[in-house]
């Protein structure tokens, strides 16, 4: 929805940008006006980034209690699913989902963590562990 | 260093905008609505077995390239459309091309594309961009959804065309090679209309057209009590999100594509395609209703301000307008 005040969002960097609405108005016009985001637009988008970050801190918090492996970590914080991080990294999906647990983890060799660390886009420290 | 002479202008939907941009450049003038229109762009499916961002996939327009393949075949454009193994091959011949002065357009992802704003920086393979000229090492981009010309690096380039996932876009590029001088659009429009009405009301399949609509109504009423509040809260925001979000220009495309009626009905001087343009409009007006009573059940988490049942209802309600127009629109001469 096309409003040219613009709303407040939690991250100052999002809303920034404005965009090409169409709109009918009560006459039978189609119009087009270029505006900032509305207040639905708002809520739906940040309804989306609050799910996310929710993911990284729950993430998060199951890696440091041990219970996960940092890749699930960095996963959820690069927005992707299994399925996605499958595709990305070029390793199949049952290894994927098996490498969540630390016990598999911590044996990999380094062949395959260098995989997730390109993927990534960190080194192999930082893979290790979550900061 | 080569920069074309190429007009930027904004448009609602990335790939119909690229369409008639590009058109433009070569000297054919078609509004973007024509061109959504004339590429049959209107669509609804629910996928539920495919997920997106941990929600039911929905979507509000066909499979991507498919506007800019259909609209430049029905105009008797001729194309070129390419796609490389290797990454480097592909940056080489995109050179090569804006040497010859053709811009050129790309499929890109949008996760890792720089100039975008931060807000959409999601997982999406299906956007669309022109890029326009080159300098060392920097490619001098028009994106339909920005509202300025922007630039982006080599290297931030190849990645982006060569983001992997669902739809991955394995470097597309495509560019119009040969323009007719005059093109008769009567033709082009009537097979358009004929395409998305049979997309809509003709395809005996439950999850697209009117029936996908019905479909994710009934789905939609099982939400809270399946999944509870909160996770029910999030599959609407994810409908919302494709039906209101970046490139879809209002209501999941249904106001581009009465604009495109309006025109049709002046270009084949019918004038009961005006009606329909009408009601187009007033369906589009109850999607952004539903948007509208939708986003306030995502605001407050856990706690549905709207009942899904009132929602499914508005649903239903824009599948029979939906139904009732496509059904008129398949028997046009």
């Amino acid at each position: 929805m096309c409003d040219n005040s613009n709303p407040v969002y939690k991250d100052p960097r999002h809303g920034q940008s404005r965009e090409l609405i169409y709109s009918y108005d009560k006459d039978g016009n189609f119009e087009k006006t270029v505006g900032f985001h509305g207040e639905t637009d708002r809520v739906i988008l940040q309804q989306a980034w609050d799910h996310f970050h929710e993911r990284i801190q729950l993430a998060k918090d199951q890696v440091l209690a041990g219970k996960v492996s940092p890749v699930v970590y960095y996963m959820e914080k690069n927005l992707l699913d299994p399925l996605s991080l499958s595709m990305l990294s070029g390793i199949s999906l049952w290894r994927v989902k098996r490498h969540f647990k630390p016990f598999i983890f911590n044996r990999l060799r380094e062949k395959t963590l260098l995989k997730y660390t390109a993927t990534f886009n960190i080194s192999l420290d930082q893979l290790k562990k979550v900061e | 260093m080569i920069k074309l002479d190429y007009e930027h202008r904004q448009a609602g939907h990335c790939e119909s905008g690229v369409t008639s941009n590009l058109l433009h450049y070569h000297g054919y003038e078609i509004s973007e609505p024509m061109a959504f229109g004339i590429g049959a762009g209107l669509f609804f499916s629910y996928l539920p077995f495919l997920k997106m961002q941990h929600a039911p996939t929905t979507s509000f327009r066909v499979w991507p390239g498919m506007v800019f393949e259909r609209a430049t075949k029905m105009l008797g454009v001729k194309t070129v459309v390419l796609r490389f193994r290797k990454p480097e091959d592909s940056m080489k011949k995109l050179n090569e091309i804006l040497d010859q002065k053709i811009p050129v357009g790309l499929q890109v992802g949008t996760y890792n594309l720089t100039f975008f704003p931060p807000e959409y920086r999601m997982h999406y393979n299906m956007h669309n961009m022109v890029v326009y000229g080159y300098d060392d090492k920097i490619y001098f981009v028009s994106d339909t959804l920005m509202d300025r010309l922007v630039t982006i690096t080599y290297d931030d380039l190849l990645r982006v065309r060569y983001a992997k996932g669902v739809f991955a876009p394995m470097g597309r590029m495509y560019y119009p090679t040969y323009v007719p001088k005059d093109i008769d659009l009567k033709p082009a429009i009537i097979s358009g209309i004929r395409k998305t009405a049979n997309n809509m009301t003709g395809v005996p399949f439950p999850l697209i057209g009117t029936k996908g609509i019905r479909f994710l109504s009934r789905r939609m009423r099982k939400w809270e009590r399946k999944l509870g509040p909160e996770k029910a809260a999030y599959y609407l925001g994810q409908v919302l999100r494709m039906l209101e979000e970046v490139g879809t220009a209002g209501a999941g495309f249904r106001f581009i594509y009465g604009a495109f009626l309006e025109e049709a009905g002046g270009i084949l001087k019918q004038e009961w395609l005006r009606e329909m343009a009408i009601e187009m409009g007033e369906t589009a007006n109850k999607w952004r209703e539903f948007s509208y009573y939708g986003s306030r059940n995502c605001k407050k988490r856990g706690k549905a301000d709207q009942s899904y049942d009132f929602l499914a209802d508005m649903l239903l309600d824009c599948a029979d307008r939906e139904e009732k127009i496509f059904r008129k629109l398949a028997k046009i001469k």
